[in-house]
C-alpha cells in the first residue's frame, strides 16, 4: 500500500478547463518527491486536493490506503495535522512571535503547555532558529521566514511534508539552506513533497520527480533532471 | 476558558465603540422587549379591574316604588348570568351624591332625594353579558333609563390591544437589529482574523476550536446584554412591589384570576429576558460563524 495515491485525478475549476487531467501516481512513505512544471501547470492544485481543500471532479485520491473523499469533517483536523505544509507566501502571523508562530499548530490540538514547552525549542532548534524564538516575522528574512514556517509544520510531527513553491520568493543561499532542512527532515522518515519550478535545486537534488505540464502528468523519473 | 476570556479582552479592546454600540442596542432590545410584557401585564390588571367595575345601572321611574323594585331586584339576582345585585334607594343616592360633590355647597342645596332616582347596580359573572342583559332591562316595566360604560371597556380594550402590536412589532425589529448586529460584529472579526483562521485551519485545528470563540463572543454580549436590561426590570418590579399600585398583584391574560407580585414577575421576566439573551445570542453567533467561516 502506498502512502499516496492519486487514480485518474482530473480536476476543472471552471467547466471544460481541465487544471489537471487524468493525473496518476503514487508516493511511498519515507520518499523525497519534487513535483514540478511551469507556473499555472497544477502543481499547487495538486497540493490542494491532497489537503482537501479542494475536490476532484473524476478520480480519487488515497492517503495511508483510505480514499480522502470518504474522510467526514469531524476526521479532518486529525487528517490534516498528518500532512504538514509549507507555502511560498509563508503564511505566519505578524502579530505573533516565532515561537507563538509555532506553537499555534500544537495549542489548536490542545496540546499541554509542558509538552509545547518542550516541542516548540525542538523544531526551532531542527530549522535553526532557536535564538530567534522571541522575534516577530517583521524582523526576519525570507529564508528565516520560510524556516519558522517549516518549524511549524513539523511541530506535531507530520506523515507527510509538502513544500508548495516554498523556495519561490527567496534568494538562492536561502533556498539551499530550506533544501537542507527538508532533506534532513527527509531523512528522519518524513514523506517530503516539494512543488517548485526551481530548476537548481531539481537538479542539484537529484531525487525522483513528477512533472506536470498543461494539467497532464508528462513524465514520473526517479533521479530526475528538470529539463530530462 | 482562559482563551475565551483573553479572545474577548482583546476584541474588547481593540472594537471598543463597536462593542459598546453592540452592547447599548442590544439592552435596549431587551429592555424593550420586557418592557413590552410589563406593559402587557399592566395593561391585563387595568382591564381586569376595569371589567369588574363595570356594572349596569337601572334607574327606575318615581312612581315605582320599593315594593315593585324588590321583587324585581330578587328576580334579577336568580338570573344565571348575575353576579351581584345591589339595591341605591333615593337617600342612598343622595348620600352618594353629597359625597361626590361635597366642595361645592350650592350645588347641594338645590338637591334633595326626592329627584333622585332608585336604581339597581347589576354586576354579571362575565363582561359579555353586560350588553344582552341591559338591552332585556331596557325596556321592562317601570325603567326609566339603563346606563352601562360598555364603550369605556372597548376603548380600553382596543387602546391595549393597540400597544401590543405596537410593542410586539418594535420588539421584533430590535430583535431583528440585534441578530443583525451579532452577525456583523462578529463578520468583522472573522474577516480581521482571517489570516489566524485559514492557518489554524491547516495546521489541523478542530471545527470547534476555530468556531468556538466566535459562539462565546456573541453570547457574551448577548447575555451581559440581557443581564443589564433585567436589572432595570427588577428595579422597575421593586417599585411596583413599594408602591403598592398592584395590591392584588399583576394579571396574566392567558391566565384568569391568576395575580403575581410584582417582584415576582419581575423575577420571572429576567429570567425569560437572560434566556432570550442566551438563545439570541448562540445562534446569531452560530448563524455568523456558518456564513461567514467557510470551513
Amino acid at each position: 500500500m502506498s502512502q499516496i495515491e492519486f487514480k485518474n485525478v482530473t480536476k476543472e475549476y471552471i467547466p471544460g478547463i481541465k487544471v489537471l487531467d487524468d493525473v496518476s501516481f503514487s508516493i511511498e512513505k519515507g520518499e523525497f518527491v519534487f513535483i514540478i512544471g511551469p507556473s499555472g501547470a497544477g502543481k499547487s492544485t495538486l497540493v490542494k486536493l491532497l489537503l482537501r481543500e479542494e475536490h476532484p471532479e473524476s478520480g480519487e485520491i488515497f492517503f495511508e490506503g483510505r480514499n480522502i473523499a470518504e474522510i467526514t469533517p469531524d476526521e479532518m483536523p486529525d487528517y490534516r495535522r498528518k500532512i504538514g505544509v509549507v507555502f511560498q507566501d509563508y503564511k505566519l502571523l505578524d502579530s505573533k512571535t516565532v515561537y507563538d508562530n509555532v506553537a499555534i499548530s500544537l495549542e489548536v490540538v490542545n496540546a499541554d503547555e509542558q509538552d509545547i514547552k518542550r516541542i516548540v525549542p525542538n523544531v526551532l532548534s531542527l530549522v535553526g532558529l532557536l535564538d530567534h524564538a522571541s522575534y516577530k516575522p517583521e524582523e526576519l528574512s525570507g529564508g528565516e521566514k520560510q524556516r519558522v514556517s517549516i518549524a511549524r509544520a513539523l511541530a506535531h510531527e507530520p506523515d507527510v511534508l509538502i513544500a508548495d513553491e516554498a523556495t519561490g520568493m527567496i534568494d538562492p543561499d536561502s533556498s539551499d539552506e530550506i533544501v537542507e532542512i527538508l532533506e534532513k527532515i527527509n531523512s528522519l522518515g518524513t514523506t517530503v513533497i516539494m512543488a517548485t519550478h526551481d530548476q537548481r535545486i531539481v537538479d542539484r537534488l537529484t531525487k525522483r520527480v513528477i512533472k506536470i505540464q498543461k494539467g497532464k502528468l508528462v513524465s514520473d523519473k526517479e533521479g530526475g533532471k528538470y529539463r530530462a | 476558558m482562559p482563551k475565551m476570556w483573553k479572545n474577548l479582552k482583546h476584541y474588547l479592546k481593540k472594537e471598543k465603540l463597536m462593542s459598546i454600540s453592540q452592547f447599548l442596542v442590544m439592552t435596549v432590545t431587551f429592555l424593550l422587549l420586557g418592557i413590552f410584557i410589563e406593559v402587557v401585564a399592566v395593561s391585563q390588571t387595568m382591564l381586569k379591574y376595569l371589567e369588574d367595575q363595570t356594572q349596569i345601572t337601572v334607574f327606575f321611574k318615581d312612581d315605582f316604588g320599593e315594593d315593585k323594585i324588590f321583587p324585581f331586584k330578587d328576580s334579577l339576582a336568580t338570573d344565571p348570568r348575575v353576579l351581584e345585585v345591589n339595591y341605591i334607594s333615593k337617600e342612598r343616592a343622595l348620600e352618594i351624591f353629597k359625597e361626590t360633590n361635597k366642595d361645592e355647597p350650592v350645588l347641594l342645596e338645590s338637591v334633595s332625594a326626592s329627584i333622585l332616582p332608585a336604581s339597581l347596580e347589576i354586576k354579571t359573572k362575565k363582561i359579555s353579558d353586560l350588553e344582552p342583559l341591559a338591552n332585556e332591562l331596557q325596556g321592562k316595566e317601570g325603567v326609566e333609563e339603563v346606563r352601562f360604560y360598555k364603550d369605556v371597556v372597548d376603548r380600553f380594550r382596543s387602546t391595549s390591544n393597540t400597544v401590543y402590536i405596537i410593542g410586539f412589532v418594535l420588539v421584533a425589529i430590535f430583535f431583528v437589529v440585534s441578530y443583525s448586529i451579532i452577525i456583523s460584529s462578529l463578520r468583522n472579526v472573522i474577516n480581521s482574523r482571517g489570516q489566524e483562521l485559514e492557518i489554524m485551519k491547516l495546521v489541523g485545528a478542530s471545527d470547534s476550536y476555530v468556531k468556538n470563540p466566535f459562539i462565546y463572543q456573541g453570547v457574551f454580549f448577548s447575555l451581559i446584554s440581557s443581564v443589564a436590561a433585567s436589572l432595570i426590570i427588577l428595579l422597575i418590579g421593586l417599585g411596583e412591589d413599594k408602591s403598592g399600585v398592584f395590591s392584588e398583584g399583576l394579571s396574566l391574560g392567558f391566565l384568569s384570576h391568576v395575580f403575581i407580585n410584582p417582584m415576582i414577575f419581575s423575577l420571572i421576566l429576567s429570567f425569560i429576558l437572560i434566556l432570550s439573551g442566551f438563545l439570541l445570542g448562540y445562534f446569531g453567533s452560530n448563524a455568523a460563524v456558518k456564513k461567514y467561516l467557510k470551513y
